[in-house]
């Protein structure tokens, strides 16, 4: 399936971005794997059916699992229902948030973003990801993926031309994308 | 130290963050229902030390798998509920008469017009009702007097030289034999063959859904054997129920322990086999420009759960003079044999209030109010009776609106 944009993530930063695209004229799709908590509404879709209603494609409750990559470019993103059909576009926006919402994961000696395996910024060796004083600040709500001054996901070192990262999911002080300007100029393309 | 998750279901991956029970259609009708998230992953921790907590309450789960497209944290909340009914609940004689569908077809099927015409009557409706607790304002869809399996053997196939398997289901060889006609009508359009199953059962769900896992089981090893010689023989399977699909692909493994990842990726709803075939160029089909239709297109539980939603969208955005209205994404309330059930009809049609308001939204969005060409689109038969029964409204699966869209 074909669209300008892919945001992976329904949470509040994709459906934010999600929003601004949509209002630059772009094709959209949303992949929402679950729910997130809105507390500025009683009804736990609100958000993703909003965007829907405006004519983007939702795909509630499938997971993007991986990416077709060339070189510095995102080709296309696979989930697990749609299985053999990728989702083709020319802009991809990395939502997902950290670990609440599988974002980001962490097993015994690693932390990383399991879909495009992007760099995550996090300090090696378990024991430094957790400060044992509950009540003080926590290592690992700082770890995250690392982006370029334009927001754009590094891979391998290597910066990608059309995936960008907003919201949760990235580290502490990496640079968000700036969705408003990315729309106006895929929207010009 | 544990070092991965081995809980059956990803019992302990659940953070109590309650989305499931916001979304559970049975839970905002019925304060008798514990909900996903105790009737799951945190009555499953109580069932593990000793199955005398089992909650008869469970038997209110519509299996319509909401919970988990909603979980954030990806536990199988549905497949824990079904699991821990297969092995704690119990059934009575009408759960056995609704769930067996395949046998009470096969006897009913050569007397489909006595069967028909007795179980309308209203004295039989109303015994069944108070003897049997089948609720009365329910009707049994109607028996065909011919099954599809055995019209479909009739036909000659031999012309073309690639082939599918259609895995009809029980709904369309004993009751609706059309919709399987339709599905040969754009198979063959495609330029494939039909062939059958060598051995077909029904998939099990309605057996699942009233506590006869073993029969289940069994049924499922059958269908699953004859679809391993379809498939080495080069076939994809097709199917027209989002819910036999459904139960086959997941429930299959998740619920009944039956090993079918050989299997799974060659099972398709006709609409996810007619896309994929449509984008690479394989197949090209030409769509009437004369069919004027207002669809307002539902998505079954099952449906939601499968991800396929899309598919049919995007093939019947491809019919010329289609006017379409996607609705909201909520259950129709009959969960199969569960709505016929009498103490559950309240609660089917509070559940179902929803979407019948909705469908009535959606005729007068399309400008439809008295248009005979308004219909409801879903690829789930016992939403189509419940919605017929409850609104009126026609509902077409989309492959017989496909079918008659060729041209």
């Amino acid at each position: 399936m074909k669209f300008d944009a892919v945001v992976i993530g329904g949470g509040k930063a994709g459906c934010e971005a999600a929003s601004l695209l949509l209002d630059a004229g772009l094709k959209v799709c949303l992949v929402s794997a679950g729910l997130t908590m809105d507390a500025e509404s009683t009804d736990p879709w609100a958000a993703v059916r909003a965007i829907a209603r405006r004519g983007a494609v939702v795909l509630r409750g499938d997971t993007a699992v991986s990416a077709d990559l060339k070189a510095e470019t995102v080709l296309s993103v696979h989930t697990e229902c749609l299985e053999e059909e990728p989702l083709e576009a020319r802009l991809f926006i990395l939502a997902t948030g950290k670990y609440f919402s599988r974002g980001l994961l962490a097993d015994m000696e690693r932390i990383y973003e399991p879909v495009f395996g992007a760099d995550v910024d996090y300090i090696p060796g378990r024991e430094n990801w957790y400060d044992s004083d509950f009540s003080a600040p926590q290592p690992f709500l700082g770890f995250g993926v690392k982006t370029d001054a334009q927001g754009r996901v590094l891979i391998g070192g290597k910066t990608m031309k059309n995936l960008y990262a907003t919201g949760d999911i990235l580290a502490k002080g990496a640079q968000a994308a700036s969705i408003e300007a990315i729309a106006s100029e895929y929207a010009g393309k | 130290m544990q070092e991965s998750n081995i809980s059956a279901g990803n019992l302990e991956q659940c953070l109590k963050c309650n989305l499931c029970t916001l979304v559970c259609p049975m839970m905002a009708v019925n304060g008798h229902y514990p909900g996903p998230k105790k009737a799951g992953p945190d009555g499953e921790r109580y069932r593990l030390k000793d199955p005398q907590y089992y909650d008869y309450a469970l038997k209110y789960c519509l299996n319509c798998k909401r919970c988990e497209v909603s979980c954030p944290s990806g536990v199988k909340i549905g497949d824990i509920i079904q699991s821990a009914r297969l092995r704690y609940g119990g059934h009575n004689l009408r759960d056995w008469t609704l769930a067996n569908t395949d046998l009470v077809g096969s006897l009913a099927s050569p007397f489909a017009p006595l069967v028909n015409g007795v179980l309308g009557l209203r004295p039989v409706k109303t015994l069944m009702h108070s003897w049997m607790g089948v609720d009365s304002h329910r009707t049994f869809p109607a028996y065909s007097a011919r099954k599809f399996s055995s019209w479909m053997r009739k036909q000659d196939q031999s012309r073309f030289d690639k082939f599918v398997t259609f895995f009809h289901g029980c709904y369309v060889n004993y009751n609706y034999p059309q919709l399987g006609k339709d599905l040969v009508k754009l198979v063959n359009a495609a330029g494939y063959g039909v062939h059958l199953l060598e051995k077909e059962k029904c998939c099990g769900v309605a057996l699942m859904s009233n506590s006869m896992g073993d029969r289940a089981r069994r049924q499922g090893e059958i269908n699953l054997a004859s679809m391993r010689k379809a498939i080495a023989a080069g076939e994809d399977i097709l199917t027209v129920s989002s819910t036999c699909t459904f139960t086959m692909r997941d429930e299959y493994p998740h619920v009944l322990g039956l090993e079918n990842a050989d299997v799974r990726p060659h099972l398709y709803l006709l609409s996810k086999w007619l896309y994929k075939k449509m984008e690479r160029g394989e197949v090209k089909l030409k769509f009437r420009k004369d069919l004027h239709l207002k669809i307002a297109y539902h998505t079954a539980c099952h449906m939601q759960k499968l991800g396929w939603r899309n598919y049919t969208l995007e093939l019947l955005r491809k019919i010329p003079g289609v006017e379409l209205v996607e609705m909201e994404q909520q259950c129709c309330g009959i969960s199969g044999t569960f709505g016929f059930k009498k103490e559950n009809y309240g609660y089917s049609q509070a559940i179902g209030g929803r979407l019948f308001d909705e469908i009535g939204a959606a005729r007068v969005a399309l400008g439809a109010q008295s248009d005979p060409g308004f219909v409801v689109c879903t690829e789930c038969e016992t939403c189509k009776w419940q919605i017929e029964m409850s609104t009126g409204v026609p509902v077409m699966n989309p492959v017989s609106i496909l079918a008659m869209a060729l041209e």
